[in-house]
């Protein structure tokens, strides 16, 4: 009643296919479900159904009696300290038929007459946990007799009934500007993404405390580092502008050497974050906005204690151009007072191609 | 025995098996599961559950989000927004949270009093990050001196070690060049607990965890972490985590202070072995948790029902959440597990849990990528005594069990009615072959029951045993047990880890 045969010899089998036989393969997949979520086989028909894991959990595949598939699966849960022994399948009249345990890797397959009557007969992971999200239909039918409509088919996981409508991707609207703390890339992995007004955005990094780039256009695609269970960056959805090719643009010396640096926090100043951070000991307080009528950013920088000059290093290659609201330009950096330095703006204005 | 012999007897435990099965899916009138509704478009993957000194609930979402729920009004506000991944929140006052982000402690102000932190300060972010999607940031807990504790999840094989990590990589904590199937550590204090003192500073403070998903501190201060099933971890446990302790993952002992041995990985078994502290209770696999989460205690003081003082740990895997039973020997703990709430309308996923105020349990659940649900139950005790394993207790020669109502002594010392096994979890390296939840039990033996004793208020059997080995979990399956009144047990495995013999 019960043949389990190795994925060489159903790949024998389907060469010598016959009309009666119907060949299925299914994979368990990541995210907790098979690939197939439904077929069709005719009352009485040779099936050749195959399981291949390419998920990294076990799983099984046991197909039910109709209408069976929840009872099956606590059945199974039931079989509590049995379970690994009897590969979590429990004896029920209502377990047609099974494929047992098949590991990360494995591909395991069975063949069976499908049942005469017509029907939705489940097919089911009773691994423990599993079976309440990882299952599908094999519906018998005879003729032309179709499936149901997908998107109104309970015999398939409501994840899987059609395309998600567009949600929100959070329970408040989202309106600039917002921010999120991701994996990114070109910036250490402790850095927040800003989106502000006027479809610009920044990447500013924890660890070197500092604006590392910013791009216009969209801003992120976080579906591959929400989804979790892979190692995932955050997309940038636009174009990078500026890239800062230097270390560390705040000194209080005009020494090569880099200050160390010291990441606070950071507090919402009229909706917008005001990173907190210091150098070489010294506090520092900057807040980055859009530059109001150009296309660029503005950044108001604090330094309430500088007690003596500040120097402000920039790069003319950076992708924007530098103005500064006091100090004195001596080529790639500005030289400000520790009075001027106690409030000072940079107005970064996107260079446009040649 | 005779194999033929054994074809009815092994008919019967299938037939006593789905009794107990329809018997179970009767929900239990001691307690009550609501499922608390949630915000619109909340892609509600609970990270966290406090409750605010007024009742009010406070949660992380793991996209960022922290939010507030009001009970009475059945109402959440946004208080913080942005975060990463925050899977651990610790209440300071009404206005100010800690919460565990992927790179960073931080602490959430509100400063202006409308509700909505506006100052995030880092607490601390001394810690390394590879990039590796699995290492999960948990806690924070803090201990009566001051203390916070947080513990750092290893790094998994299944993703690599990114090009912009932040502190030391050292890939001596990681098991050959593609990572085979062990999780491993590269960059500092993966698979610590980490203590951050009143002063501020980050310290490692114990080692060898795999995925510590799991922190609580109970009334006393002692520090329990629980672990995840797979390589080094033969199946889920509950440590009592004390300072320079190493738990068996190998992976983090590289950042052991002036460690010089290599890779741990390939140190002998038998000196990883002498050098780890055992776990108080395994929970084993399959049978009561696959992957359990934050453990609290029951300080409700009995408005949560008979397990005052008890401890109930959170489960992924399967529809309940697990209740610990503690006890000491030799000056160490031990215990037994049991499920709570099977068939009573929890979901899987149950990943964080937190008393109110009124003594309510709220359960948060998370799927993450791994088989799980979203959103937040909400169990209450009805009042109605269960009828369940109150306690199971070393004794001498077995265990006293001890039931929350008085058994019929026909019932209670009738043998037929209790079948135990013990099995060992060998502390090993996982083969390179074998699937990462596969767990195996070592030395499978069922225990014959000498006597049988039944105190005189009916609710402790006294059980004497054939033998009593260290080292095993003792497996208690109850069969058809029932109250004097009929009220059917309401679990049939509880499963005691003996590390220590009574003197």
């Amino acid at each position: 009643m019960l043949v389990v045969l190795q994925g060489m010899q159903l790949e024998a089998r389907g060469v010598a296919t016959k009309d009666s036989l119907r060949s299925i393969a299914i994979e368990a997949i990541s995210g907790m479900q098979y690939d197939v979520i439904r077929f069709q086989v005719t009352p009485g028909e040779t099936v050749a159904l195959s399981l291949t894991n390419k998920d990294d959990m076990a799983h099984n595949l046991v197909i039910t009696a109709p209408e069976t598939r929840e009872a099956v699966v606590n059945a199974a849960l039931a079989l509590g300290a049995k379970g690994p022994e009897r590969d979590y399948i429990p004896e029920s009249e209502q377990v047609l038929w099974t494929i047992p345990v098949t590991y990360p890797g494995e591909k395991k397959a069975i063949t069976f007459q499908a049942p005469k009557k017509a029907g939705a007969y489940p097919y089911v992971c009773t691994y423990p946990g599993h079976g309440f999200l990882m299952y599908g239909v094999m519906y018998v039918t005879k003729g032309d007799e179709g499936m149901p409509d997908l998107a109104k088919d309970l015999n398939v996981p409501e994840a899987r009934r059609r395309e998600q409508p567009a949600k929100r991707p959070h329970p408040y609207d989202l309106s600039p500007p917002y921010w999120y703390r991701v994996f990114l890339e070109g910036t250490s992995l402790a850095s927040i993404a800003v989106h502000l007004p006027h479809q610009l955005s920044f990447c500013w990094d924890t660890e070197r405390c500092q604006l590392r780039y910013a791009w216009e256009g969209g801003f992120l695609d976080n579906t591959d580092l929400w989804h979790g269970h892979k190692n995932a960056y955050a997309k940038i959805l636009g174009t990078i502008f500026f890239r800062d090719p230097v270390t560390e643009p705040i000194r209080f010396d005009d020494t090569e050497a880099l200050p160390p640096v010291v990441y606070k926090g950071y507090r919402i100043r009229d909706q917008y974050p005001e990173f907190h951070y210091t150098v070489a000991g010294k506090d520092v307080f900057e807040l980055i906005k859009e530059l109001p009528g150009k296309n660029g950013l503005i950044r108001t920088i604090r330094i309430p204690d500088a007690g003596g000059p500040v120097w402000f290093r920039f790069d003319h290659a950076s992708g924007v151009t530098h103005r500064f609201s006091a100090g004195v330009i001596q080529h790639d950096k500005v030289r400000l007072t520790a009075a001027e330095a106690q409030n000072f703006t940079i107005q970064m204005i996107k260079q446009e191609k040649p | 025995m005779n194999p033929i012999l054994r074809i009815p007897i092994f008919c019967l435990a299938f037939i006593t098996l789905a009794m107990s099965c329809s018997r179970d899916t009767q929900p239990s009138s001691s307690y009550v599961v609501e499922t608390i509704p949630m915000p619109t478009d909340l892609d509600a993957g609970t990270g966290g559950l406090a409750f605010l000194p007024d009742g009010r609930l406070a949660a992380c979402f793991t996209r960022g989000e922290v939010m507030i729920y009001h009970p009475e009004q059945h109402d959440w506000k946004v208080f913080a927004k942005g975060l990463h991944e925050p899977l651990g929140l610790w209440v300071v006052n009404a206005h100010e949270l800690l919460v565990m982000q992927r790179p960073e402690l931080t602490r959430l102000k509100d400063t202006d009093g409308d509700g909505e932190a506006d100052l995030y300060e880092k607490v601390t972010d001394d810690f390394g990050l590879s990039g590796n999607y699995h290492e999960f940031n948990y806690g924070p807990v803090k201990d009566k001196k001051g203390n916070l504790f947080i513990a750092l999840n290893t790094a998994s094989y299944g993703g690599k070690i990114q090009p912009n990590p932040r502190g030391e990589v050292n890939t001596l904590g990681r098991d050959g060049e593609d990572g085979r199937h062990q999780m491993f550590s590269a960059v500092p204090y993966r698979g610590w607990v980490m203590k951050q003192t009143p002063q501020g500073k980050l310290e490692p403070y114990a080692s060898g965890f795999r995925s510590p998903n799991g922190m609580g501190i109970d009334p006393e201060g002692n520090l329990f972490v629980t672990d995840n099933q797979s390589d080094w971890v033969e199946t889920s446990t509950l440590y009592h985590v004390k300072e320079g302790h190493f738990y068996g993952h190998p992976a983090s002992l590289i950042w052991k202070d002036g460690w010089d041995q290599g890779s741990p990985f390939d140190l002998p078994i038998t000196e990883l072995d002498q050098m780890r502290t055992k776990a108080s209770v395994y929970f084993p696999h399959g049978i009561i948790a696959n992957s359990p989460t934050q453990p609290v205690w029951d300080t409700t003081g009995g408005k949560f029902g008979p397990f005052a003082g008890q401890l109930f740990v959170g489960e992924m895997n399967h529809k309940r959440i697990v209740r610990v039973m503690l006890e000491q020997v030799k000056g160490e703990f031990q215990g037994a597990c049991i499920p709570f709430l099977d068939n009573q309308g929890l979901p899987i996923g149950n990943n964080r849990l937190a008393f109110a105020p009124d003594g309510s349990l709220w359960i948060g659940q998370i799927a993450h990528g791994w088989s799980g649900d979203q959103g937040i139950r909400r169990v209450t005790f009805t009042g109605k005594q269960p009828m369940d394993v109150y306690r199971m207790s070393l004794t001498k020669n077995g265990f006293d069990v001890i039931f929350t109502r008085p058994l019929d002594p026909a019932i209670a010392l009738n043998k037929n009615h209790y079948r135990i096994r013990h099995y060992h979890y060998a502390y090993r390296k996982k083969p390179f072959d074998e699937p990462i939840d596969h767990s195996q039990q070592s030395n499978v033996q069922p225990i014959g029951i000498k006597e049988l004793h039944l105190s005189e208020d009916g609710k402790t059997v006294s059980m004497e045993l054939d033998s009593l080995k260290a080292g095993y979990v003792y497996e208690l399956e109850l069969n058809n047990i029932t109250s004097k009144d009929g009220i059917p047990a309401a679990n049939q495995f509880v499963c005691y880890t003996l590390n220590n013999l009574l003197e």
